[in-house]
């Protein structure tokens, strides 16, 4: 009984079997390794590569989690930019931009009121001469304003009355009448 | 000869019927430089007789020939500067022009006959300049005999950029 005790005859077993598969798996390993270099050597990659269907799986590629994961700042610190701006056509570049749609967009007032362009438009027309007569000007057309208003109130001019004739009207595309 | 009076529309005012006191104070300039030019002329026609005969020439306020030369001079003055670009030298500077009544750019013709007609206006106590003050459209005698108009022409947008230049660095102190 004690013999029979210290022997584990499952041991016996499983050492039985693992000399036997040892070799096995090698083999099998050995035979699968030849069978993949027969397939590739076999299939034509640029011909599978054709039937893939490139717009399909990029359409399915999160591109802008691919940008986020870019360091730009690295990227671009590796481009010349000098030499990328001695490529472009500047000439062709600039004729396909509409000048007149981005003059368009420019709030006059506004830019000379933050820039010094209305201090260069002062000196190129005139200075003090033009200014004075934007003065007389400006005061002249105020003093227009009063006395047709009073001689209007005088009169008691009911129907509002044109502002400009018809060609002007339609030039500056403003209303028409004034009381 | 047909387009819509230059510069139309850039700003608030200008193609407007231009007033009375603008009108006026044109005038004024007008007849100041006109009778001035009149008067250097004869002082130079006298210089030059005085020069070349020895003898003085001496103008006097009843002279015919000095009106007729006046008139003359008048309508010359006032009829090319119509004719020719529509604003005389005052109505320049006080920036308002003559066009034709529907607005454009007033014909030769009518800036002449503008000129020829332009004394009836001061017949009756200078009443047929009443139409400036009454009238629906700022027109006077000789503007409804010549089918012409007076509008402002002054270019009023740059007017407005002097002006904002002019007051930019005193509002940036004012922020200050």
């Amino acid at each position: 009984m004690p013999i029979l005790g210290a022997v584990d005859p499952l041991d016996r077993l499983r050492c039985a079997g693992k000399r036997v598969t040892d070799p096995l798996e090698s083999l099998a390993q050995s035979v699968a390794q030849h069978v993949v270099d027969l397939v590739v050597h076999a299939v034509d990659l640029n011909a599978l590569l054709r039937q893939v269907d490139l717009d399909a799986l990029l359409a399915r590629v999160d591109v802008n989690e691919v940008l986020a994961r870019v360091d730009v700042s690295a990227l671009v610190d590796r481009v010349d930019v000098n030499e990328v701006l001695r490529r472009v056509d500047v000439d062709a570049l600039v004729g396909r931009v509409d000048i007149n749609a981005v003059a368009g967009r420019i709030d006059m007032d506004a830019l000379v009121a933050q820039t010094d362009l209305g201090a260069v438009i002062a000196q190129s027309t005139g200075g003090m001469a033009a200014e004075a007569l934007d003065a007389a000007r400006s005061s002249a057309v105020g003093l227009d304003g009063l006395v047709d208003r009073w001689v209007g109130r005088v009169v008691r001019r009911r129907h509002p009355r044109p502002v400009a004739p018809p060609a002007l009207l339609d030039a500056a595309g403003h209303g028409g009448t004034q009381a | 000869m047909s387009g819509p009076a230059r510069g139309a529309g850039l700003e608030t005012m200008q193609g407007h019927y231009a007033g009375s006191v603008s009108r006026t104070a044109a005038y004024v300039i007008d007849a100041a430089v006109s009778s001035g030019l009149f008067a250097a002329g004869l002082a130079l026609v006298s210089y030059a007789a005085q020069v070349v005969t020895g003898s003085v020439i001496g103008w006097s306020r009843q002279d015919v020939l000095l009106a007729v030369l006046l008139a003359a001079w008048q309508l010359l003055y006032f009829g090319y500067s119509w004719a020719s670009g529509g604003k005389t030298f005052g109505m320049a500077v006080l920036g308002v022009q003559v066009v034709r009544a529907d607005g454009m750019i007033i014909d030769p013709w009518r800036g002449v006959l503008r000129a020829l007609v332009f004394p009836l206006s001061f017949l009756l106590f200078g009443l047929g300049f009443a139409g400036i003050l009454v009238q629906r459209e700022h027109r006077a005698l000789h503007d409804l005999i010549a089918g012409t108009a007076v509008v402002y022409s002054w270019d009023a947008r740059s007017a407005r950029l002097r002006f904002l230049s002019r007051s930019r660095p005193s509002a940036a102190g004012d922020a200050r």
